[in-house]
């Protein structure tokens, strides 16, 4: 870039000077033509009795004069002088020549106005900078192509490993055809990277699956021993509280043993997706389940759904958990006297569910992991084990439906989940 | 009723035979073969069955004893929980699958479901109080009076009704009602707002000192 700005920086000097060196080999070309003539016809010829000779063309941007001279001989000149010719006083570029002719020394000039000489450079200049920018796109536009077809394997590996690929990877990757051996390189080292991740995340599936299978038996043991036992104790107060105490944890323990399971078989891809769903009359069912907890908190909640939007290959069941496990934790982290309010947008690819609402609301520090599994909730007399949003995510990842949180501290959250439409 | 409970942990077999043993009579297998020879000698109305026994597959066993036995009620009990083995299960004519870890409560619920509808077991009114419940209309009757419950509070009270004289805890109700979802919840008053409406709606009609407060633990019907 910096030699194209110095180049058209000098491009004027420049043409001055193709210009002058122009001039002056046309002044010498004319010299010659000159000297051939007298020559061939004698000086006197031009002299006619006169002592000297003169002539110019009609305005007056060249002439020729010849003039006694004295006797130092000197070298052809070429330098830019003044003239005057007619009475207009001019600057024209003169070639001073001597001749000498029957002993007799003569001074032959001719001499050109300046101002036709630099009368092409502005012309000039512009076609030199058209050349110049015609060159510069050619060369952008080569690199270009060139650049993209050296790159293209490059493309292929990040669309076809790194963001198209959604996780886990399930299907074997072919190798990226390519002759170049760096992406090769890093074509392999990629697959075998994923491969890596795919190893461990299917150890820790297989672990999470059986680690809660094997979990099950003991915790229905506890559970049935409990439940005989809190009858067994009926009359006695304390003992029996103490069991429910138990009885609470155990339960605690069984609902993440749940979860855990939930989101490992969803992860095993065990749901099929066939199913339609209006999101008006999920939320309708899901708010009949969850009528009575609005009364505890005097929540209102309202609904504005369009009636005829389907939504299809869904499974019922994991987005009815999906919504479910939203609009509780709406109703949960509530104050009284809040609101929930559920709507919905339709945009060009894209169904946007919205539940918004009058909580306790996400600090910054925490928006980040609010969907990790066992993020501890602990504000005022809520506490949660933290499964409920990793459920939710999980879920959604399986649908491809993209979930965001817009929350502010204290003013309340809006979970908003985007359903893709096709 | 006659129950044959097939489950290889002896201390879950045991607790279930506790549990069971005040309504039914209760056998217990815990191998595979064990449990074909108890169906041979036996005549059941209800087969408890785990899938997962260590001499022969759950599955392939419910094929056998619905063979030997095939007027029996069938609940498959099971840790596995995958779904195709739900399918499956009752694909193989089990008229009930709960998975582990489950309440006898609920278990109980629902061979009491099952003996209502495959057996034909026509239910009178069920007395409580002044009241009587229509399990099979889901209505609550004082003299010839309908009394409108909403379709929560009369879960509660069918539940309640089928556990009389025992303690229930809040938990244990709520589980039942809303039985598919991971609720946290636990010092939520969910169940007391509904135990309230229900006396509410009753005690304009007659007294619900049957309707009795635990304290600490839940609620029981004491009658």
């Amino acid at each position: 870039m910096a030699v194209v700005i110095l180049f058209v920086l000098v491009l004027p000097f420049l043409v001055e000077d193709i210009a002058y060196k122009y001039n002056d080999f046309y002044l010498r070309e004319q010299k010659k033509k000159v000297l051939q003539v007298i020559r061939q016809n004698g000086i006197d010829a031009y002299l006619q009795g006169e002592e000297n000779y003169g002539s110019y063309t009609m305005l007056k941007e060249e002439y020729i004069s010849l003039e006694p001279a004295g006797k130092v001989m000197i070298p052809d000149t070429i330098a830019t002088v003044q003239r005057v010719v007619e009475g207009d006083t001019l600057t024209y570029r003169v070639l001073s020549h001597v001749l000498t002719d029957h002993q007799r020394p003569f001074m032959l000039e001719v001499g050109k106005k300046t101002a036709t000489i630099s009368q092409y450079n502005r012309p000039l200049q512009r076609v030199a900078l058209y050349v110049l920018g015609g060159l510069i796109i050619i060369t952008i536009l080569i690199d270009l192509i060139f650049t993209r077809l050296l790159l293209k394997p490059l493309g292929v590996i990040i669309s076809t490993r790194l963001l198209n690929r959604r996780f886990p990877f399930r299907e074997q990757a072919s190798p990226v055809k390519t002759s170049t051996t760096d992406f090769k390189y890093l074509d392999d080292s990629l697959v075998e990277l994923m491969t890596k991740i795919n190893e461990a995340f299917e150890k820790e599936r297989e672990f999470t699956t059986n680690a809660s299978h094997e979990l099950m038996t003991p915790v229905s043991i506890l559970q049935t021993k409990m439940e005989n036992l809190l009858v067994d104790l009926e009359p006695y107060e304390e003992p029996q509280k103490k069991i429910l105490g138990m009885m609470k944890t155990l339960n605690r323990l069984k609902k993440i043993v749940h979860s855990l399971l939930l989101i490992s078989r969803i992860e095993n891809d065990q749901f099929p997706k066939n199913d339609d769903v209006s999101p008006r009359l999920l939320v309708a069912s899901i708010m009949e389940e969850l009528e009575h907890r609005l009364e505890e908190k005097q929540l209102h909640f309202s609904a504005r759904l369009s009636p005829e939007q389907v939504l299809h290959h869904l499974n019922y069941d994991l987005i009815f958990q999906l919504v479910y496990n939203l609009l509780h934790n709406a109703i949960k982290y509530n104050r009284n006297n809040g609101s929930i309010i559920v709507n919905d947008e339709l945009l060009p690819a894209t169904y946007r569910l919205i539940i918004t609402d009058t909580g306790i609301g996400i600090g910054p520090q925490e928006i980040d992991t609010i969907f990790h599994r066992f993020r501890k909730v602990q504000k005022g007399t809520v506490e949660g084990y933290g499964l409920g949003l990793s459920i939710a995510r999980t879920i959604a990842q399986y649908h491809n439906i993209q979930i965001n949180v817009e929350a502010m501290e204290g003013k309340g959250s809006a979970f908003i989940l985007n359903f893709p439409l096709n | 009723m006659k129950v044959l409970i097939i489950e290889d942990e002896r201390a879950m077999a045991s607790e279930m035979d506790t549990f069971l043993k005040k309504a039914y009579r209760c056998d217990l297998a815990v191998t595979g073969s064990q449990a074909i020879s108890k169906l041979d000698d036996n005549t059941y109305d209800f087969v408890l069955l785990d899938l997962g026994l260590p001499d022969m597959d759950g599955l392939q066993l419910l094929q056998q004893a619905r063979k030997i036995c095939p007027d029996a009620a069938y609940i498959i009990l099971t840790a596995r929980g995958q779904l195709e083995d739900r399918i499956k299960g009752l694909d193989l004519g089990a008229d009930d699958y709960l998975p582990k870890p489950f309440s006898l409560l609920e278990l109980q619920s629902r061979m009491q479901a099952i003996a209502r509808r495959k057996f034909a077991l026509q239910d009178i009114l069920i007395p409580v109080g002044d009241f009587n419940v229509d399990l099979q209309k889901r209505n609550v009757y004082f003299e010839q009076t309908e009394i409108t419950l909403s379709r929560k509070e009369f879960d509660l009270l069918s539940y309640m009704l089928l556990h009389k004289n025992r303690p229930l805890t809040r938990t244990q109700l709520g589980e039942h009602i809303w039985s598919n979802f991971a609720d946290d919840d636990y010092d939520s008053n969910y169940i007391d707002v509904h135990i309230k409406n229900i006396r509410r709606k009753l005690s304009a009609y007659a007294a619900v000192d049957w309707l009795q407060t635990i304290r600490h633990v839940g609620y029981k019907i004491k009658i």
